[in-house]
């Protein structure tokens, strides 16, 4: 089994890049791989409570987020700093997360096979 | 050494695919293999066979398919990525009934499985980000 993390630093609503990197953290668990999904930049405001996007026709980013831990996908990470920075509430966001700081993302980084980042 | 090798940006509005390119012929150079070459986000335009590269510019269809050929590299474009971007092959167009497949020769339509599949068969993977 191999240790995939999947960092997301892009905002949810330019573009599908978010979407289609949430695909791979998912697929990367089907096919048993621990997957580990870290939020970063302006990638945290994936993570805003009651998002709605039907009004700008595309899927709800934060939807297809809570169908990640169906498919396995457990642990979920968000940078501290960049959350403060979003003004983002922590104990209210869209999925649970686990709040890293940098020194922890390097250590999360090093127990990684692979990176898929976008 | 087996690479695996993920590419992100746009062909034309990103340098990924000419890095890309330098750095597989420097890793078949050096005498490594690779596994797979996925074609991610924007980089699936590549694979679209109505690309017309100017002159006096890198023509990078055209460059993949002759590293594919040479070394025999798969060339794996993500079929959702694609579909939506109008990359299709000849039975995606007949399933969706397009007038026309759009996919280039020497590429192929696949799902997301087979980039996971060749990072777990890989000994190193590299992403060339957008």
């Amino acid at each position: 089994m191999k240790n995939l993390l999947v960092q997301i630093n892009k905002p949810p609503y330019k573009g599908s890049q978010v979407l289609e990197a949430i695909d791979a953290a998912m697929v990367g668990a089907v096919f048993d791989c621990q997957v580990t999904v870290l939020f970063r930049g302006q990638g945290v405001l994936a993570l805003w409570p009651d998002q709605d996007a039907t009004g700008i026709e595309q899927k709800t980013v934060s939807k297809v987020l809570s169908a990640l831990p169906t498919y396995e996908v457990k642990r979920i990470c968000a940078c501290a700093e960049d959350l403060l920075a979003f003004n983002l509430p922590v104990r209210n966001l869209a999925v649970p997360i686990e709040v890293v700081g940098y020194a922890e993302i390097a250590e999360l980084m090093q127990n990684q096979d692979a990176v898929i980042g976008i | 050494m087996k690479y695996t090798l993920a590419i992100h940006g746009s062909p034309y509005a990103s340098g990924a695919h000419l890095q890309a390119i330098l750095l597989c012929e420097a890793i078949l150079r050096a005498g490594h293999t690779i596994t797979r070459v996925f074609f991610y986000h924007d980089a699936v335009n590549v694979a679209l066979n109505t690309l017309v590269a100017p002159q006096d510019e890198a023509n990078l269809n055209a460059k993949w398919q002759q590293l594919a050929h040479e070394h025999g590299l798969e060339l794996a474009v993500c079929i959702a990525n694609g579909l939506k971007r109008g990359v299709v092959s000849t039975g995606e167009a007949k399933r969706y009934k397009l007038d026309h497949p759009s996919l280039s020769e020497g590429f192929e339509l696949v799902g997301l499985g087979q980039l996971i599949d060749a990072i777990a068969t890989s000994d190193r993977y590299i992403e060339i980000p957008t």
